[in-house]
């Protein structure tokens, strides 16, 4: 007897990995920028419906919850309101000092991630990571929570301090200098 | 987790039935509450409300006034604004409705019952996140908002639709910290097992952790954009928000999505906080043994629930017409310096509480 679900499952992915493709493209070449974020949100909740199709629902509902829900309507906001034409786009660039420092926070990130995560188990062995092992070692939420509050706790923590210092960096920069307010008189601008 | 295919069939036939039912009453949901929302205010004001409206002389109080408002809303001519930005105009409806009906297929409207020997949940959408995929999908809801109000090209609307996607992402923070100490006491993300859960009333999610259900009230109003919260159609300042714009179908549209998430929110407060598809003092699956016919526990829960929701539904209006509207500053004020630190401490309190008992 076939299994059904493992077929609809197959057919599923495969409907998935295309339209993924097909609307990633649009993505990258729509000229408008509001058309590109939209894009990407459609992206974003098919790449989730990948994940809830391999039975992971915990990822899939976070990667809904977080990027498709949060961060890409901040993208949004801000190509909205700052209601960029294509043609602007092309003229932005990166500065020598800008993409230097880019380059070595991303081998700064890269070495973090190595050393965090190199040499941790994932505790149910090689090739037993399917959806039966799962089920049995308590479900995906479970196994999920007790792998990241274990093994997993530095790099959760570490990632949770440098997503502070970003609040605080951003109110720091968003904030006014007090000092030019008061020197100003009142009335000019 | 292979299904042979006597199961695929009768889970996937379910599926449709459930998705038929539930979609039918979602769809059902907004004339009838504009028709509520006439007569509830009239009858607390001792008006008489539209009571006129009906097919000969049966009035039905008027019901048929819902009816006469569809029709007229839907056959109403089609304006699209000049310089609006086409596609976006017309898709930011179908992002409005899209999440407020997909959130009503996670909502266990009842037991799990038994057909041909196979269990089939009675939620449309079965996964034991349940919570987060709520919160997920209801995340979505702001982008109907912001784009209708970016591409009607008018300044109303896109104050209007800032001020809602605003008020929106502040008060899902509320929303999801009142719920975390629910997730923390019954140990699941699985909405039927927060439910089964919840079998006698003292262990019903509003006497287990009250402060939560109060600021999931809050933040329910805030969510769906209603008064005391509804800066973003606010008529005094903005015309109408973000849909000042919008005509006919594409309005009654946006209607629709609101009354749907109302609905949605409204099954949530009472599958979280008021035992869901349980009856007090009563267990409803043992009703099955008792008449000796699968369905009729279901059936109850089902009623029990959609009671439950009612009430919230009548909050709703209730609310609307009593508490004046609120500031813009007032609101964030509101959300951000009262309700996540409460939220926040609630957290820390249920944790600490829930560890000192269990160990």
């Amino acid at each position: 007897m076939p299994d059904f679900s493992l077929l609809l499952t197959h057919g599923i992915f495969h409907i998935l990995a295309a339209l993924i493709t097909v609307v990633s493209i649009f993505v990258v070449a729509s000229k408008h920028p509001v058309k590109s974020a939209v894009f990407l949100v459609i992206d974003l909740f098919l790449l989730a419906a990948v994940y809830a199709s391999l039975d992971s629902h915990f990822v899939a509902a976070i990667q809904v919850l977080v990027y498709a829900g949060a961060i890409l309507v901040l993208f949004l906001f801000v190509i909205m309101l700052l209601n960029l034409q294509p043609e602007q786009l092309r003229g932005l660039k990166f500065s020598v000092i800008e993409s230097g420092t880019l380059l070595i926070s991303l081998i700064g990130l890269l070495i973090m991630i190595f050393t965090s995560f190199r040499g941790v188990q994932t505790g149910l062995g090689d090739g037993t990571l399917d959806v039966q092992a799962i089920e049995a070692a308590g479900g995906n939420t479970y196994v999920v929570a007790i792998k990241l509050l274990t093994s997993y706790i530095w790099p959760f923590e570490l990632a949770s301090i440098l997503i502070l210092l970003s609040i605080v960096a951003a109110i720091v920069i968003a904030k006014k200098d007090k000092k030019v307010l008061t020197s100003s008189p009142s009335g000019q601008s | 987790m292979g299904l042979t295919a006597n199961e695929f069939t009768v889970q996937f036939i379910g599926t449709l039935i459930k998705f038929a039912i539930v979609a039918g009453i979602a769809l059902n949901i907004p004339p009838v509450m504009v028709w509520a929302e006439r007569r509830i205010p009239a009858m607390m004001q001792r008006r008489k409300g539209p009571n006129r409206v009906g097919i000969f002389q049966f009035r039905i109080y008027g019901l048929m006034q819902s009816l006469a408002d569809t029709i007229k809303l839907i056959f109403k001519e089609e304006v699209v604004p000049e310089g609006a930005h086409k596609a976006f105009y017309h898709l930011a409806p179908v992002f409005a409705v899209f999440p407020a009906f997909l959130i009503a297929m996670a909502i266990p409207y009842g037991p799990d019952i038994q057909v041909f020997g196979y269990t089939v949940p009675l939620s449309v959408i079965h996964v034991d996140v349940g919570f987060l995929f709520i919160f997920a999908v209801s995340s979505l809801a702001v982008y109907g908002v912001t784009i209708a109000g970016w591409a009607s090209n008018n300044k109303y609307s896109l104050l209007g639709a800032l001020r809602a996607s605003g008020q929106m992402i502040s008060y899902e923070i509320p929303l999801g910290m009142s719920l975390i100490p629910i997730v923390l006491i019954y140990g699941s993300l699985d909405l039927n097992k927060i439910v089964e859960a919840q079998t006698h009333v003292w262990t019903w999610g509003v006497f287990l952790s009250p402060i939560s259900f109060v600021l999931f009230l809050i933040s329910m109003f805030a969510e769906t954009n209603r008064a005391p919260f509804d800066l973003a159609e606010a008529e005094g300042e903005l015309v109408a928000g973000f849909h000042t714009e919008y005509t006919s179908a594409k309005f009654a549209a946006f209607f629709l999505g609101e009354y749907v998430s109302m609905f949605v929110l409204s099954c949530l407060a009472s599958t979280v906080f008021f035992g869901g598809w349980q009856v007090p003092f009563f267990d409803v699956r043992s009703l099955d043994e008792m008449f000796g016919f699968v369905g009729v526990g279901a059936l109850v829960g089902f009623m029990s629930l959609l009671l439950k929701a009612a009430f919230f539904m009548w909050v709703y209006v209730w609310v609307r017409w009593t508490v004046p509207r609120f500031r813009y500053d007032q609101l964030m004020n509101l959300g951000w310096k009262y309700m996540i630190p409460l939220g926040l401490i609630n957290v820390v309190v249920t944790a600490v509480i829930l560890a000192a008992v269990r160990f």
